[in-house]
């Protein structure tokens, strides 16, 4: 059974201001999304009938526990009609598994979005409690741990095996800081370029990542809209086809993971980057703009080599080449990506919003010129554990 | 006073096991396979035929980190490492999280012999693991 490939279209896209935002609430960002989005549609808030909603956008703390809350908080703020769809999951995935039920005939308009304002991942603004937390048993707060120091030992292990320096990972950020500044709409842009050196010599968050391999922690929202490729026509937007897609999972906690990182044969990213590229019936060449969940600078090099750009282990070689620049054979978020352009909490839509945008044609200065298919992507969830990918074309 | 977050045990044989000094994980007696932390069935076979032991203790470092921003209490102590280390039972089943007592930061590398220390908690009912030289 082929994917439908072509048959479903993304017809909207909208991000709200992105960087600190204090007089926002995390609903307010994600109606000015869904808004926005169906606006630039072209349709009505009540031709929405599908929902695909990411972590974190729950509103009712009454009755948090379920994880259908969210669609069921917006079905009833949406105006209690039936919707037809719901699903969880990654971006990207989520885009993919939707064109399959809109194809299908499940629901028509399937909505994804996300916002977040106020909260921080990290541990800044954290306060010494005045008794021990009691927290699940496996929480891996036990040991001190959030995501900077799980992915820094990541980082630590990659150097260790493929001969990799922190000034090869800071080309990263190098790159993404680079292409924030041709976009006014990311929150590092207007601080300018950085070199290696301001990389390596950002103060040290947990060793081998600085600061500036990390990813932002900001406010912010967006939303897409997905429909079928007849009603995107009818659109005011130049239709973004979905060609494929494809998700996969294979771990759960972060605080035992076995051993082999870098298994030769890969994991989950391998699988959802071969799949999407199987059913969109597309090779890796063809891809003009990616679209890549980059949260920390290991996390930009493991991805082209599980997405296949090229083999483990010369992902550094290979940013350093240029490839991955405004000019390059791949050029990659290039709207700064989640280090300079964008971290709302779940960011794993942006990359879709800023491939979307690039493929109409929309980019202004950091524009790929004549691209015509993109390929985003998400992952999450102790490192590579949970990742989706979704390959994009207009015509 | 001991202010860092603390487990609440739900798995006790393991919480009661680094109270007597051992590190307790689950060995599959269909396959053998050592699988930390718990799942109620073998991760590899499927089997529940599962059954707790006690692992020398002896690992390798696998990775390591030395965090320098710590959320609430662990900000006292940066810059504290944070180490995965796989156990010599089973190494490529078993890579267990831990922070480090009596290593000094630079002397941390990826291959380093260690073993799994215990430290019971003042004024709190747990013990939780550690690594050291």
């Amino acid at each position: 059974m082929p994917f439908p490939r072509r048959q479903t279209a993304i017809a909207g896209v909208y991000r709200t201001a992105q960087g600190k935002l204090p007089d926002r609430s995390a609903f307010s960002l994600q109606l000015e999304a869904i808004k926005g989005a169906i606006a630039e549609a072209g349709m009505q808030l009540s031709d929405i009938d599908g929902l695909m909603t990411l972590s974190g956008s729950n509103h009712h703390q009454a009755q948090a526990g379920s994880p259908t809350d969210t669609h069921q908080f917006w079905a009833e703020q949406l105006g209690g009609r039936p919707i037809r769809y719901i699903s969880l999951g990654g971006s990207s995935g989520q885009i993919a598994k939707a064109s399959a039920a809109i194809a299908a005939g499940l629901c028509e308009v399937a909505v994804l979005f996300y916002g977040r304002a106020g909260q921080r991942l990290g541990p800044g603004g954290s306060t010494v409690p005045t008794a021990a937390p009691r927290v699940p048993e496996w929480s891996w707060t036990v040991q001190g741990a959030y995501m900077t120091p799980f992915y820094a030992l990541w980082a630590q292990r990659y150097l260790h095996e493929f001969k990799v320096t922190a000034e090869d990972l800071a080309e990263v950020a190098v790159v993404n800081r680079y292409h924030a500044t041709l976009n006014p709409e990311s929150v590092m842009g207007r601080k300018g370029e950085i070199t290696v050196q301001d990389v390596v010599g950002s103060r040290m968050i947990a060793d081998p990542l600085h600061l500036l391999d990390c990813s932002l922690d900001n406010d912010g929202g967006y939303a897409v809209v997905l429909t079928t490729a007849e009603r995107a026509r009818d659109g005011a937007k130049k239709p973004v086809y979905v060609l494929g897609g494809a998700e996969a999972v294979h771990t759960d906690l972060y605080l035992s993971q076995d051993g082999d990182w870098f298994p030769p044969q890969g994991r989950s990213v391998r699988r959802a980057a071969d799949d999407a590229f199987a059913l969109a019936g597309v090779s890796r060449d063809d891809i003009d703009v990616f679209g890549s969940y980059d949260c920390f600078t290991i996390t930009a090099l493991r991805n082209y080599e599980e997405m296949g750009f090229c083999e483990l282990g010369e992902a550094a070689a290979f940013v350093k080449e240029g490839h991955t620049r405004l000019g390059g054979k791949l050029p990659t978020s290039t709207d700064g990506g989640l280090l300079s352009g964008s971290h709302c909490g779940d960011p794993s839509g942006l990359p879709i919003v800023e491939v979307v945008r690039q493929l109409r044609g929309e980019c202004g200065a950091r524009q790929v010129p004549d691209a015509k298919i993109g390929l985003t992507h998400q992952q999450g969830y102790a490192v590579h554990g949970l990742t989706s990918a979704a390959i994009l074309a207009v015509d | 006073m001991y202010l860092k977050p603390l487990p609440t045990p739900a798995t006790h044989v393991f919480w009661d096991g680094l109270r007597r000094r051992e590190f307790l994980v689950p060995r599959c007696n269909d396959c053998g396979r050592y699988g930390w932390i718990p799942y109620p069935a073998c991760r590899k076979c499927q089997s529940e035929n599962l059954e707790w032991v006690a692992v020398s203790g002896r690992a390798t470092i696998y990775s390591y980190t030395l965090v320098h921003r710590g959320a609430g209490a662990f900000a006292a102590d940066v810059p504290y490492a944070i180490v995965a280390a796989a156990l010599v039972e089973d190494p490529t089943a078993c890579v267990v999280l831990a922070n480090t007592t009596g290593i000094a930061p630079e002397d941390l590398h990826i291959g380093m012999e260690v073993s799994i220390a215990f430290e019971d908690i003042p004024g709190e009912d747990i013990t939780l693991w550690r690594v050291t030289s």
